[in-house]
C-alpha cells in the first residue's frame, strides 16, 4: 500500500527539475574527469570523479527520500535541525580541520563534510516554518529582527571560519524568502539599508586606514575591531587590478578567463582543454571552484550557455513550484533553496568569467565535492516534496 | 479574501524574483559571449603564448686555478644517455596511459644493449613525465666511451634515445688543496633570480664548501633561457628548426687563487699523514701560498653526486677529514704566543726594556705553595734571564713575571691588535675567530699565568698565527691574508686582480722589532735554542716553537706548534704549522719546517721539476 502511494507521489513530481539536475550532474561528473586529467597522473583523476559520482548518487537517493517526506511535518522538527546545525559550525570551530586557511571540514569515520552547507539547508527551512506560520507578522520591525538573529547566529559562526563567501550566501537567500514572505517594503528598505552602512563600513576599514594614512597600529586596531583581514583588502585589489599580482593572487582569475576565452564559440574538444591539462588553471581549484572554466574552455560557449540553461530551468522551475505551492511555507522553502542555487551559480559563473572578484563558492551539481552536492540535492528534494503535495488548481 | 490576496502577492513577489534571475543570467550570458565568441581569439593568443616553456640553462662554472695558472677546478663533459619523450610519442609508442612504462622498456633494452644496469625506477620516471615531460629523460649519467659508441652505431635500433652531454666538475690535481678549492654539489634550491620565472630548471651545481661555495655567484656565471613549445598534452612540440633561444647563458668567472701549487704539495708532503694543519703566506702582502689540513678529501667524489655511504663515512671520521683546521679549528697555541707577550711587554713603554731580566728558579710562584713549574724544572730552572734568551729557550717563568709586570690588559691588546680573536676574513668558508679571553675574566695570578704561556682559554687558529708571523716578519705590516687573486672578466677572459688591501701598521719600534725577530733568530740558531731543528739549509729560519696539551690529562697528549719565517734579513716566507700527537714543537715540527723550507728554497732556486709549475 505503502509502496502504490509512493510511486504515485513520485509520478507527480517536478520532471523539468529532474531532468535538468540529471544532467548537470552527468554532465558535472564527466567534467571532474576532465579537470583531474593530465597526461600521466592516470590514477588520482580516476579516483576524485568516482568520488563525484558517489557522493550525485547519495546525493539523489537523499532527494527521493525528501520527495517522500511531507514537508509540513519536516518544517516541524526545524529546530532540531537548526539546533544541530548551530552545534556542528561549532564543532568545526574548534576541532574543525584546517584547508587553505579555511577551518571548514568535520571528519567523521573516514569522510570530511562542511557542516556551512547543511547549515544552509536548515536555515531556509527554520525560516520557511517562523515565517510560514499563521501567527507571523510581516508588517513588525520585531519579526525582522527575530529573522535576522535566526541567520545572524550560523552566519557569524561561518564568517568565523573565516568563510565569508559561503556566509554571504546567506544575505540573498534570506532577503529574497523576506521578500516574498510579503514583508513590506518600508521593512525592506531600511535593511537594504542597514546592509548597505555595514558592508560601506567594512569596505572603509578595509582601504581608508591606510589611504588617511593612518599608523599601522591605528589600522590595526580598526583591522581588529571590524574583523576585515589583509586578505580580504588583497582578493578585491586583485578583482580590480588583476596585473598587479599575474604569478600571485591574480593567477586563477587570470587564467580562468583565458581558459573561459579560448573556448570559442564550440570549444576545443572533452578531454583537450589545453589550460585546464596543461595545469595553467591551478589542479587544486580546476575541480572545484573552477569547474565552469573547464566546461566553457572544452565545450566553448555552446556548452557553457547549454550548462547556464540547464541551471535557468531548475531555477524556473523552483520558482513555478513555488507559485503553485499548496501554502507559504512551501513556496518560502522552495524561494529558499531556488535562491540558494541561483545565488551559487551566479557568483560562480561570474567568478569564473572575471565579473566578481575570486570567493571561493563552488557550483552546485558540477563542481567536484561531498557536501555541497549532496546538501543541493536534498534542498531540490524539498522542493520536490513540496511540488508533488502542491494545489490542485481547477479551471 | 485576505488569504487570497496575500497568496496573490506572494506569486506576484515570487514571478519578480524569477525576473531578476532571468535578468542575472542574461548578464551570464552576455558576459560569455564577450569574452568566448566577441573576443575569443584575443584570449586563444593568450593561451598560445602560454604553451611556451620557459627551461632554464645554468651558466657553465669557471675554473680555479692557483696563482700561476694551473688548474686546479675544471669541467669535462659527462656522456649521459637520454631519452626524448615526444619522439617516442612521435613514433606511436607512448598512448596517455603507459607513458612510465614504454619509457622504462626503453631502458631495459637499452641495458641488455649496452650492459649497464638499470640505475632509475618508475617511481623517478613517472615523476619526470609528471614535472618536467618537455625535457629529455636521463637515464644513465656519466657513461664510459664504450657505451657511447655502441650507441652511436645503433642509433636506429633506439629511436628517441640519444647522447646528452652534461659538464661535470673535475679536479686535475686531485686532492691537492681539497680543503680550499672545496666541492659542489647539486643545487637544491633555485636561485632568485627577479627577471623571468622558469618552469623548467636544468640541474646545476653549487658550491657547498671552499672556494666552491664563498666565490659561488662568481663562478656559476648568469643562466640562461630556451624556449620550449609544447603541446596539449605538454610534450614538446617542434616546428622544424624552431629552437628558440632566448637568453644565452654566460659561463662563469674563472678565479685565480694565491696557492702556489707546488708549495702546496710540498707543505702536504711535509705534513703526511700527521692530523694538522699548516699555512704558509707571503709576509710582503699577505698572500696564502699553501693552506693544508690533514687528513683530507678527495673533492671529486662530490661532482657526480656523493653516494649516501660515503658521505656518511666522511662526515662521521672521528678525524674530521671535512674541517679545514688551518681556519676551523682553533687551538690553544702555547708558547709561540709569547711572542704577543714580548711585543706587549716592549711596547708598553713603562721601562721594560730587551734587557729586562727575571730569575727562574724552575717554578713561577703562584702565592703560598701553589707554584707552576717551568719545562726544565727538574734541571734547578733557567736561572737569570734577558728577554732574548728567554724566547730562545721558551722559558715559562720569565714570561710569566713579564706579563704580571706589564698586566695582561696590554697583552690583550696587543693580541686584539693583531687580529686574535677575530675571523681573519681570508676569504674561504667556515672561519673561526678563536678566542682572547677578556681582562675581566682572568680572576687570579694562575690564570694570568695561563694565558701569558698560552694555555687557559687561549684558542688560534693556525692562519692567524701565520699571519702574526707574517706581521712581525716584515716588520709590523698587518696585511690581511688572502687567497682570492684575481677574478676573469666575463667577456674577455682577462684576468683583474683583486685590490691589495693597505696594511694594517703596527708601528713598533725598532727595539721590539730586533728583540722579537732576534729571539726568534736564537730559538732555530742558538745552541739552546728550542728550534734549533728547524735550521734549514738554503735560507735563514727565524721561529718559536710551542706545545699546548689537549684531551684527557691523563693522556699527555701534546699539540706541537712552530710558526718561523724565512729569510731572516728578507722575509718571503711566513709559515705556521701545528700538528696533534707531538712530542714538542720543537722535537716534532721544527723538523717538518726545516724539510718545508728546504723545499721552498729548491723551488726558488728552480731545481725541483715536476712540482706542476
Amino acid at each position: 500500500m505503502e509502496t502504490g502511494r509512493y510511486l504515485r507521489l513520485l509520478r507527480r513530481m517536478n520532471w523539468t527539475i529532474l531532468g535538468s539536475i540529471i544532467v548537470l550532474a552527468v554532465v558535472g561528473v564527466l567534467f571532474v574527469r576532465s579537470a583531474c586529467y593530465s597526461n600521466i597522473v592516470e590514477d588520482q583523476s580516476a579516483v576524485r570523479y568516482q568520488k563525484q559520482v558517489m557522493w550525485s548518487i547519495v546525493g539523489f537517493v537523499c532527494l527521493i527520500g525528501f520527495t517522500l517526506v511531507d514537508y509540513r511535518k519536516l518544517a516541524r522538527h526545524a529546530w532540531w535541525a537548526y539546533g544541530a546545525a548551530v552545534f556542528l559550525l561549532i564543532l568545526v570551530l574548534l576541532v574543525g580541520r584546517t584547508v587553505h586557511g579555511g577551518r571548514r571540514w568535520l571528519w567523521f569515520m573516514g569522510i570530511g563534510f562542511q557542516p556551512a552547507e547543511f547549515a544552509k539547508v536548515a536555515v531556509i527551512i527554520l525560516l520557511a516554518w517562523i515565517m510560514g506560520l499563521k501567527t507571523f507578522r510581516t508588517d513588525s520591525y520585531s519579526s525582522a529582527v527575530l529573522v535576522l538573529a535566526v541567520v545572524g547566529i550560523p552566519t557569524l559562526l561561518v564568517s568565523r571560519q573565516p568563510d565569508v563567501g559561503t556566509a554571504a550566501v546567506f544575505v540573498p537567500v534570506i532577503f529574497t524568502m523576506m521578500f516574498v514572505a510579503g514583508f513590506s517594503w518600508r521593512i525592506l528598505l531600511s535593511l537594504i539599508l542597514v546592509g548597505v552602512v555595514v558592508v560601506s563600513v567594512f569596505v572603509g576599514a578595509l582601504f581608508l586606514p591606510a589611504k588617511l594614512g593612518c599608523s599601522p597600529e591605528t589600522q590595526a586596531r580598526i583591522t581588529k575591531v571590524t574583523g576585515a583581514k589583509p586578505y580580504h583588502r588583497q582578493r578585491i585589489e586583485t578583482f580590480l587590478h588583476p596585473d598587479s599580482d599575474p604569478l600571485g593572487a591574480g593567477w586563477s582569475r587570470m587564467q580562468s578567463e583565458i581558459a573561459v576565452g579560448s573556448g570559442g564559440l564550440w570549444g576545443k574538444g572533452y578531454l583537450n582543454g589545453t589550460a585546464n591539462i596543461l595545469g595553467f588553471l591551478p589542479r587544486t581549484v580546476a575541480p572545484t571552484d573552477f569547474i565552469f572554466s573547464v566546461v566553457a574552455e572544452e565545450a566553448g560557449f555552446a556548452g557553457a550557455l547549454t550548462v547556464l540553461c540547464l541551471f535557468g530551468a531548475t531555477i524556473a522551475g523552483g520558482i513555478r513550484v513555488a507559485a503553485a505551492a499548496s501554502d507559504r511555507l512551501g513556496r518560502l522553502l522552495c524561494i529558499g533553496v531556488v535562491t540558494m542555487l541561483f545565488t551559487h551559480v551566479f557568483v560562480n559563473v561570474a567568478m569564473t568569467v572575471g565579473r566578481l572578484p575570486i570567493t571561493g563558492l563552488p557550483l552546485p551539481l558540477m563542481s567536484s565535492g561531498g557536501s555541497i552536492t549532496v546538501t543541493t540535492l536534498i534542498g531540490l528534494g524539498i522542493v520536490q516534496s513540496v511540488y508533488v503535495r502542491r494545489r490542485i488548481i481547477r479551471y | 479574501m485576505a488569504t487570497s490576496d496575500t497568496s496573490d502577492r506572494e506569486m506576484l513577489r515570487s514571478y519578480l524574483v524569477l525576473a531578476g534571475m532571468a535578468a542575472a543570467f542574461l548578464f551570464l550570458v552576455v558576459s560569455l559571449w564577450g569574452i568566448q565568441v566577441a573576443h575569443g581569439s584575443e584570449y586563444e593568443q593568450d593561451l598560445r603564448r602560454q604553451s611556451i616553456r620557459r627551461v632554464r640553462l645554468p651558466g657553465g662554472r669557471g675554473r680555479i686555478l692557483d696563482r700561476n695558472g694551473v688548474c686546479l677546478a675544471d669541467n669535462r663533459s659527462s656522456y649521459c644517455i637520454a631519452i626524448y619523450l615526444e619522439e617516442l610519442r612521435q613514433l606511436g609508442q607512448i598512448g596517455r596511459r603507459n607513458v612510465t612504462n614504454v619509457v622504462y622498456d626503453v631502458v631495459c633494452d637499452l641495458s641488455d644493449a649496452l650492459g649497464l644496469p638499470v640505475v632509475v625506477t618508475k617511481g623517478q620516471i613517472s615523476d619526470h613525465i609528471r614535472k618536467r615531460s618537455p625535457l629529455p629523460f636521463l637515464a644513465w649519467r656519466d657513461v664510459g666511451k664504450k657505451a657511447v659508441a655502441i650507441l652511436k652505431e645503433g642509433t636506429r635500433r633506439f629511436p628517441g634515445v640519444d647522447i646528452y652531454v652534461e659538464p661535470v666538475r673535475v679536479y686535475p690535481q686531485g686532492e691537492v688543496a681539497a680543503h680550499i678549492i672545496g666541492y659542489v654539489g647539486r643545487a637544491q634550491s633555485v636561485p632568485a633570480e627577479n627577471e623571468v620565472s622558469y618552469h623548467y630548471y636544468l640541474p646545476e651545481m653549487e658550491g657547498r664548501r671552499g672556494i666552491e661555495k664563498t666565490q659561488d655567484s662568481l663562478l656559476r656565471g648568469r643562466a640562461g633561457g630556451l624556449l620550449l613549445r609544447v603541446d596539449a598534452s605538454g610534450y614538446k612540440y617542434d616546428l622544424p628548426g624552431h629552437r628558440e633561444v632566448m637568453l644565452d647563458p654566460v659561463s662563469g668567472a674563472d678565479i685565480r687563487l694565491t696557492l702556489d701549487v707546488g708549495i702546496q704539495r710540498l707543505a702536504e708532503r711535509v705534513l703526511g699523514d700527521r692530523i694538522g694543519a699548516m699555512v704558509v703566506l707571503d709576509p710582503r702582502n699577505g698572500d696564502i701560498l699553501a693552506m693544508v689540513s690533514r687528513p683530507t678529501f678527495d673533492p671529486g667524489w662530490f661532482a657526480n653526486g656523493i653516494s649516501q655511504a660515503d658521505w656518511s663515512r666522511l662526515s662521521e671520521d672521528e678525524n674530521a677529514p671535512l674541517l679545514n683546521r688551518a681556519v676551523s679549528a682553533s687551538y690553544p697555541p702555547g708558547s709561540i704566543f709569547k711572542l704577543v707577550d714580548v711585543i706587549a711587554a716592549l711596547e708598553q713603554g713603562s721601562g721594560i726594556t730587551g734587557s729586562t731580566a727575571f730569575q727562574c728558579p724552575g717554578y713561577y710562584s703562584l702565592g703560598g705553595k701553589a707554584q707552576l713549574r717551568c719545562w726544565n724544572w727538574q734541571h734547578g730552572g733557567h736561572g737569570l734571564l734577558a728577554m732574548r734568551e728567554s724566547l730562545e729557550q721558551s722559558c715559562n717563568t720569565y714570561f710569566c713575571s713579564l706579563v704580571a709586570k706589564c698586566g695582561y690588559r696590554e697583552v690583550y691588546k696587543t693580541a686584539v691588535t693583531l687580529g686574535l680573536g677575530s675571523k681573519p676574513g681570508c676569504g674561504i668558508d667556515a672561519e673561526r675567530a678563536g678566542q682572547i679571553p677578556a681582562v675581566r675574566s682572568l680572576v687570579s695570578k694562575g690564570d694570568v699565568a695561563n694565558v701569558s704561556i698560552g694555555q687557559g682559554a687561549l684558542q688560534v687558529t693556525p692562519l692567524q698565527m701565520a699571519v702574526v708571523t707574517a706581521t712581525i716578519a716584515n716588520g709590523g705590516h698587518h696585511y690581511r691574508a688572502r687567497l682570492v687573486d684575481a677574478v676573469s672578466r666575463p667577456d674577455d677572459r682577462t684576468f683583474r686582480t683583486m685590490p691589495l688591501s693597505r696594511p694594517k701598521e703596527m708601528n713598533w719600534s725598532r727595539e721590539t722589532l730586533d728583540v722579537v725577530r732576534g729571539g726568534m733568530y736564537d730559538v732555530v740558531h742558538a745552541r739552546r735554542g728550542t728550534g734549533r731543528r728547524a735550521n734549514a739549509d738554503g735560507f735563514d729560519v727565524a721561529g718559536k716553537t710551542g706545545s699546548a696539551e689537549y684531551g684527557r690529562k691523563e693522556d699527555r697528549k701534546k699539540r706541537g706548534w712552530m710558526v718561523a719565517f724565512a729569510p731572516y734579513s728578507n722575509p718571503r716566507y711566513a709559515v705556521a704549522m701545528v700538528t696533534d700527537e707531538a712530542v714538542s714543537g720543537g722535537i716534532t715540527v721544527a723538523p717538518m719546517i726545516k724539510e718545508l723550507i728546504e723545499g721552498i728554497a729548491q723551488i726558488e732556486n728552480g731545481m725541483t721539476a715536476g712540482t706542476g709549475r
